[in-house]
C-alpha cells in the first residue's frame, strides 16, 4: 500500500502538510484553552494549555486531519454514496442539539449537559428519561452512525433498514425525555435543542431509508432529492411548513403564564366560558386542524401536480389559516389580560405553539404562491431528473426560500427571548440595514469605504437635533418626531456624501479608503469635541441644565390612527423589518437599471466605463451619496431606538466591521450583504454562552479568515462574480478581480 | 524656539516609528497591491516577543550593568523583529497565499486580513494578557537626557529610536536597491507576470517582503513598547496612523513611507505647539492627509516601488 494520497505529493509536500496540521492542532488548544493568568506569569496560559496531556488530543486531531487530506482520494468515493448527505446533516443537527441548544429554558444556561445533571438528581422522572439524559443521548446516536455507515461500506440492506427503525425510535424518545421534564418542571420554554434532535433523528431516519433503498450505488441522495423536488416549485416548504405544524399543534405550548405550558388541545378547556369569541374556541377545539389539513392537502397537491388553480387555492387559504391564527392568539391572550391584568397584557404570556403555526401556514401559503406562479417546461423537468440539476437552481428556489426566510422573520423574533429580541433590533437588523446600503458603494460600485459609520453618526445626531435632543435646539416650529426626520436625516447625508465624494472620488480605491477612514475619524471626534454643538463624550444623556434629553421614541399619529413606540423591542423589529423591506425592494429595482449596470461597468473596467460612454464620477458618486443615505436611515432608526447614544457608538472599528459584513456574505450581491451582516453580528451574542466573552472576537477572527480562504467570493456570492472565479469570462480583464497572480500559474509552467 | 525644537524631537521620534510601520504596508503594497490590515498586529507580536526575552535576560531590570544595556537595546530589537518576522510569514501563508490562487478579488484579502488581525490580536491577549499597560523591565532610565540640541533635550529613548530607525531604513534602502532579493522585489512590484517570466519565484519574493516588513515592524513594536507600553490591542491606532503615513508619502513607494511616517509624526506635535487642544490631534493629522491628497492624488513621492526606490 503506498502511503501517499495522490500521485502528484512528493514526501516534502506530505512533511508539509503535516507540520502544518500540527500547528493547526497546537493553536487550537491554545484557542481553547484557559483564560491568561496574571500579570507576571506571561507563560501560563501556554503552559496549561500545551504543556499538559490534553495536547495528545488536539495532536491527534491534527494527524486525522492530515490522515484526511492525504487519503481524501479514496475516502471520497464512499461520500458520494446515497444516504450519506442526510445522514451527515442528521448527525450535525443532532450533536448541535445536544451541545449548543436549550432544552429547557428555566434552569440556568438551559443546555443539555444542565439539564442532565439536573436530571440526575430529581427523582420521579420516568426511567426512559433518566437514561436519554444520563447515556442514551449519545449512544443512540453512535449506535445509529455505526449501523448506518457499516451498512453504506458494505451493502448490507438489513443493517439500514434497522438504523432506519433506531433512528424513529431515538427521535421519540428524545421528545419524550423533553416533554418529561417540562412537564415535570413547568415554567415557560422556548427551547428547541429537542426539536433539533428530533429532526436531526427524522435526517437520519430518512439517510437510512436511502441506503436500504438505494438500487445502485452511483446515485446519491442529492439526485433523487432533485428527482423528486427539483422541478416541483414549493414543494420543500410544504414539507416544511407540515413539520411546523405538527409540531406546533402536538407539542408546543400556546399560552405559557407563570408555570403552566397549555397545548393547543388544552386550550379550549381553559377559556370555554370565559367570553373568548365561538370562532377561537371553534379554532382551538377543531378548526385549526382542519386549517391545517385542508391547506397542507391543498399546497400538497398543487405543488405536486404543479397545479395553478390548486396553487392560488392554497394560497388564499394558508392565508387566511395564518390569520386566523393571530386572531385566535389575540382573542384568547385578550380574554386571559383581562381576568388576570397581573399575569400581563394582551399578546403577552404567549408560548410559541401559536407563532410556529402561523409560520407554516404562511409557509403552506407560500408553497402555494409559488406553484401558481411558477412556469415548469418539461425541459426543465427533464433537467432536474438526469444529473445537471440541483434544486437550489431550479425554478421558484429563490421564492421559496424568501418564503422561508419572510416566515422566519415575521414569526420567530416573537418566540425568541426578550434578550435576543434585543440582539435582533439594535445588532442584526441595524447592520443589516447599513450593509445593504454599504453593498451599493463597495460591492456594486467597487469603492472601498471605510468611514461609513460616519453617516450613521451624522443621520443619529440629525435625528437628536430636530427633536431638540442636543444643546443646540432648533427653532420650536422646527422640532418632531423621529420618524419625520427620516427625510431630513436621508437628506443631510446625501449632501455630506456628495460633499465628501466630489473631492475624493478622483482618488484611485486605495486612496480613498484612507480618505474616508480619516472622514470617519474626524466626524467622531468632532462629535466628542464639539461640547457646545454635539454635547461630546455624554452624547443624549439627559441633562436639563444644557437642554439635552434623549431622543424620544418613534410615534405615528394619522387620523385615528395612533402607534407609539416603547421598550418592546418587538415593535421595533417590525419597524426596521419594514425599513428593510422598503430599502431592499428599491435596490433590487436599482440593481438592474441603467444605473446598476454602470456600476457593474465601473467596478470591473473604469477606462472601459468610461469609453463607454459612462460618467464615471457622476456615477460614483450617486453610490456613495445613496449608501450614504442609507446610513443615515440607519442613524434615524437607531437614535430613535435606543434614546441615548455617544460619539462612542462611532467608532471606526464599527466602519471596517461593516466592510467585513458585506465581503464577508458576497461582494455585490444583496441577499449576501444581509446573510453576512446577519451572521456576523449573530455570532458574538452566540458565542457568549459558548466561549469566554474575551475569546469572542478570537473565534469571530478565524471564522472569517477560515471564510475568505475556502469560499473567497463570500457567503452567497453574486452572479457576476462567480462567473469571474469559475472563469467563464476573460479573467485577465478586470484588474480588479486579480492581484497578482499566484505561481501555481505562471512560475509552475515555467 | 525651546518649545519648537523640543516638540520637533517629539515628532521625529514618533515619526521615526511610524515609518518603520509604514514601511511594512507600503512593502507589501508594492509587491500585491494590497493594504495589509494585519499588519498591525505584526508590530504588536514584536513587543510581546521582545518582552519575554528581555525579561528573561534581565528580570525586573534593576541591577543591569550600564555597559550591557546597548546589547540588551539591540537584543530586544533583534528579537522582536524576529517574532514579528516569523508572524508575517505565518500571515502570509495562511491568509494571502491561499487567497492568490484562487484569483480571489481584491476585498477578499482585505477582509481575510482583518480577520486574522482579530484573531491574533485576541490570541495574544488570550496567551500573554489582555492588559494595554504592559511594561517593560526598567533596565535603564529612559527619560535620561543624552545632549542638548538647540535648546532641546534629547532623551536617550529618543535617541535610541531615531538612531535604530535611521539604521534600518539605510539598510532597507540599501537591500532594495543593491541586492538580488532587492532587484526581484522591485521586478515583483513593476509587473508581477513578466518578473516571473524573468525567472524569479514570485510566491518566494512576495513571503519575504512580508518578513522583511515584519522585521521593521516588530523593531518598531520594541520601540514603541519601550517607550509608552504595550499591550495586545497596541496595534489599530499606530497601525492606522502608519497606514495613513504610508499613503502620505506615496504608498508602494519605500522612501516615500520614511517621509510620510516622518512628516505625520512631526505636523502631529506641531499641532500642540501651535496651541491647540491635544484632543484635535488626530482631526489635523487627518485633514493634512486629506489635502496632500487632494494637490497631489499619488502622494508626495507618488506611487511605484519599483520607478521611485
Amino acid at each position: 500500500m503506498t502511503i501517499y494520497g495522490s500521485s502528484k505529493d512528493t514526501p516534502k509536500d506530505l512533511l508539509k502538510r503535516l507540520v502544518a496540521c500540527l500547528a493547526g492542532s497546537v493553536v487550537l488548544a491554545i484557542m481553547w484553552g484557559p483564560q491568561e493568568g496574571t500579570t507576571t506569569d506571561y507563560y501560563y496560559e501556554l503552559r496549561q494549555s500545551v504543556l499538559q496531556p490534553r495536547i495528545v488530543v488536539f495532536l491527534g486531531l491534527g494527524v486525522l486531519l492530515f490522515l484526511a487530506i492525504t487519503f481524501w482520494p479514496r475516502v471520497r468515493p464512499y461520500l458520494s454514496r446515497p444516504g450519506v448527505l442526510p445522514l451527515f446533516s442528521g448527525t450535525l443537527a443532532v450533536v448541535a442539539g445536544q451541545t449548543l441548544m436549550r432544552w429547557y429554558d428555566p434552569l440556568g444556561d438551559g443546555k443539555f449537559g444542565t439539564i442532565a445533571n439536573a436530571v440526575s438528581q430529581t427523582s420521579g422522572l420516568s426511567p426512559v428519561t433518566k437514561a436519554f439524559f444520563g447515556w442514551l443521548a449519545w449512544v443512540q446516536l453512535l449506535v445509529v452512525l455505526a449501523l448506518a455507515g457499516t451498512a453504506i461500506v458494505t451493502g448490507r440492506r438489513v443493517l439500514a433498514w434497522i438504523s432506519f427503525g433506531l433512528s424513529l425510535v431515538a427521535g421519540v424518545i428524545a421528545w419524550y425525555a423533553h416533554h418529561d421534564v417540562v412537564q415535570r418542571a413547568g415554567g415557560i420554554d422556548h427551547s428547541l435543542g429537542y426539536a433539533a434532535v428530533v429532526v436531526g433523528y427524522l435526517a437520519l431516519a430518512v439517510g437510512s431509508v436511502v441506503v436500504a433503498r438505494s438500487e445502485e450505488n452511483l446515485a446519491n441522495t442529492r439526485d433523487v432529492v432533485n428527482r423528486v423536488m427539483g422541478w416541483r416549485p414549493g414543494f420543500p416548504i410544504v414539507v416544511l411548513g407540515l413539520l411546523l405544524g405538527l409540531l406546533s399543534f402536538v407539542t408546543a405550548a400556546w399560552y405559557a403564564p407563570n408555570t403552566r405550558n397549555a397545548k393547543l388541545n388544552d386550550l379550549h378547556g381553559l377559556f370555554s366560558g370565559t367570553g373568548t369569541p365561538s370562532l377561537a374556541l371553534q379554532y382551538m377545539q377543531w378548526l385549526g386542524w382542519v386549517l391545517l389539513i385542508v391547506s397542507v392537502a391543498l399546497s400538497g397537491a398543487a405543488t405536486y401536480l404543479r397545479s395553478r388553480p390548486l396553487g392560488w387555492a392554497a394560497a388564499a387559504v394558508g392565508f387566511v389559516a395564518s390569520a386566523m391564527t393571530l386572531w385566535t392568539m389575540y382573542q384568547f391572550s385578550d380574554t386571559a389580560a383581562g381576568a388576570e391584568p397581573a399575569a400581563g397584557g394582551t399578546w403577552q404570556n404567549l408560548g410559541a405553539g401559536g407563532w410556529m403555526a402561523c409560520a407554516a401556514f404562511l409557509l403552506l401559503a407560500g408553497a402555494g404562491y409559488v406553484a401558481a406562479t411558477t412556469r415548469v417546461t418539461p425541459s426543465m423537468r427533464k433537467a432536474a431528473s438526469t444529473e445537471g440539476g440541483s434544486y437550489l437552481t431550479a425554478p421558484g428556489a429563490v421564492r421559496t426560500l424568501l418564503f422561508v426566510a419572510i416566515a422566519f422573520a415575521l414569526f420567530y423574533p416573537p418566540t425568541a427571548t426578550p434578550f435576543w429580541q434585543k440582539v435582533l433590533v439594535s445588532e442584526i437588523g441595524i447592520y443589516v440595514l447599513l450593509a445593504i446600503g454599504l453593498n451599493v458603494v463597495v460591492g456594486w460600485a467597487g469603492l472601498l469605504d471605510l468611514g461609513f459609520i460616519a453617516f450613521y453618526a451624522i443621520g443619529s445626531y440629525t435625528t437628536a437635533y430636530l427633536t431638540g435632543s442636543l444643546p443646540v435646539h432648533p427653532p420650536d416650529w422646527l422640532i418632531m418626531s423621529p420618524l419625520l426626520a427620516i427625510p431630513f436625516a436621508i437628506g443631510i447625508c446625501l449632501l455630506a456624501g456628495l460633499a465628501l465624494g466630489a473631492p475624493t472620488l478622483r482618488l484611485r480605491g486605495d486612496y480613498l479608503a484612507i480618505v474616508t477612514l480619516g472622514f470617519g475619524e474626524i466626524i467622531r471626534i468632532f462629535a466628542n469635541n464639539a461640547d457646545g454643538i454635539t454635547n461630546g463624550s455624554r452624547g443624549t444623556a439627559v441633562d436639563p441644565s444644557r437642554g439635552v434629553d434623549n431622543v424620544p421614541n418613534p410615534s405615528i399619529h394619522i387620523g385615528p390612527i395612533h402607534i407609539q413606540w416603547g421598550l418592546n423591542q418587538l415593535q421595533y423589529w417590525y419597524l426596521l423589518l419594514v425599513l428593510i423591506i422598503i430599502v431592499v425592494i428599491a435596490f433590487r429595482r436599482l440593481e438592474n437599471s441603467r444605473i446598476g449596470r454602470s456600476w457593474a461597468a465601473i467596478r470591473e473596467d473604469e477606462v472601459a466605463a468610461q469609453a463607454t460612454g459612462i460618467n464615471t464620477f457622476r456615477i460614483k458618486l450617486l453610490a456613495f451619496a445613496i449608501g450614504a443615505s442609507t446610513s443615515g436611515l440607519a442613524g434615524v432608526f437607531f437614535a430613535s431606538q435606543v434614546g441615548f447614544f455617544n460619539p462612542d457608538n462611532f467608532l471606526l472599528a464599527n466602519s471596517i466591521l461593516v466592510v467585513a459584513y458585506v465581503v464577508f456574505g458576497g461582494m455585490g450581491s444583496l441577499p449576501g450583504a444581509m446573510a453576512g451582516a446577519a451572521l456576523l453580528t449573530w455570532l458574538p451574542e452566540f458565542l457568549k454562552d459558548q466561549v469566554p466573552g474575551p475569546d469572542r472576537q478570537m473565534w469571530i477572527g478565524a471564522v472569517v479568515l477560515l471564510m475568505m480562504i475556502f469560499r473567497p467570493a463570500g457567503l452567497i456570492p453574486a452572479k457576476r462574480r462567480k462567473i469571474e472565479l469559475q472563469g467563464h469570462l476573460d479573467e485577465a480583464s478586470s484588474a480588479e478581480t486579480v492581484a497578482v497572480p499566484a505561481s501555481g500559474g505562471m512560475g509552475s509552467t515555467v | 524656539m525651546t518649545d519648537f525644537m523640543n516638540y520637533l524631537v517629539l515628532g521625529l521620534t514618533r515619526g521615526s516609528m511610524y515609518a518603520l510601520i509604514a514601511l511594512g504596508y507600503t512593502l507589501v503594497y508594492g509587491v500585491l497591491q494590497l493594504i495589509n490590515f494585519a499588519h498591525s498586529e505584526v508590530f504588536m507580536s514584536g513587543a510581546f516577543g521582545s518582552y519575554l526575552v528581555i525579561h528573561a535576560i534581565v528580570g525586573d531590570g534593576s541591577g543591569t550593568p550600564s555597559w550591557a544595556v546597548p546589547f540588551i537595546i539591540v537584543i530586544g530589537i533583534v528579537s522582536g523583529a524576529i517574532t514579528a518576522a516569523g508572524i508575517a510569514w505565518v500571515l502570509e501563508r495562511v491568509a494571502y497565499r491561499p487567497l492568490r490562487r484562487r484569483g480571489a478579488p481584491k476585498l477578499a484579502f482585505l477582509i481575510s486580513a482583518i480577520g486574522a488581525s482579530f484573531f491574533l490580536a485576541q490570541l495574544f491577549g488570550k496567551m500573554f494578557n489582555r492588559l494595554s499597560s504592559n511594561a517593560f523591565p526598567e533596565f535603564f532610565d529612559i527619560n535620561n537626557v543624552a545632549f542638548t540640541v538647540l535648546g532641546a533635550d534629547v532623551r536617550v529613548i529618543q535617541l535610541v529610536i531615531i538612531v535604530a530607525a535611521i539604521v534600518m531604513m539605510i539598510g532597507l534602502d540599501r537591500l532594495v536597491s543593491v541586492t538580488k532579493l532587492g532587484r526581484s522585489i522591485r521586478a515583483t512590484s513593476e509587473d508581477a507576470p513578466t518578473a516571473a517570466l524573468m525567472g524569479i519565484d514570485i510566491d518566494k519574493t512576495i513571503s519575504r517582503t512580508f518578513v522583511i516588513g515584519g522585521l521593521l515592524g516588530g523593531a518598531a513594536g520594541f520601540l514603541f513598547g519601550l517607550t509608552f507600553s504595550f499591550g495586545n490591542t497596541m496595534g489599530f491606532i499606530p497601525g492606522v496612523k502608519a497606514f495613513a503615513a504610508a499613503v502620505l508619502g506615496g504608498i508602494g513607494n519605500i522612501r516615500g513611507a520614511m517621509i510620510g511616517g516622518l512628516l505625520l509624526g512631526v505636523v502631529e506635535n506641531m499641532v500642540l505647539f501651535v496651541g491647540l487642544d491635544a484632543k484635535w490631534t488626530d482631526v489635523v493629522a487627518f485633514v493634512v492627509l486629506v489635502l496632500v491628497l487632494m494637490f497631489r492624488p499619488t502622494g508626495i513621492l507618488g506611487e511605484r516601488l519599483g520607478r521611485a526606490a
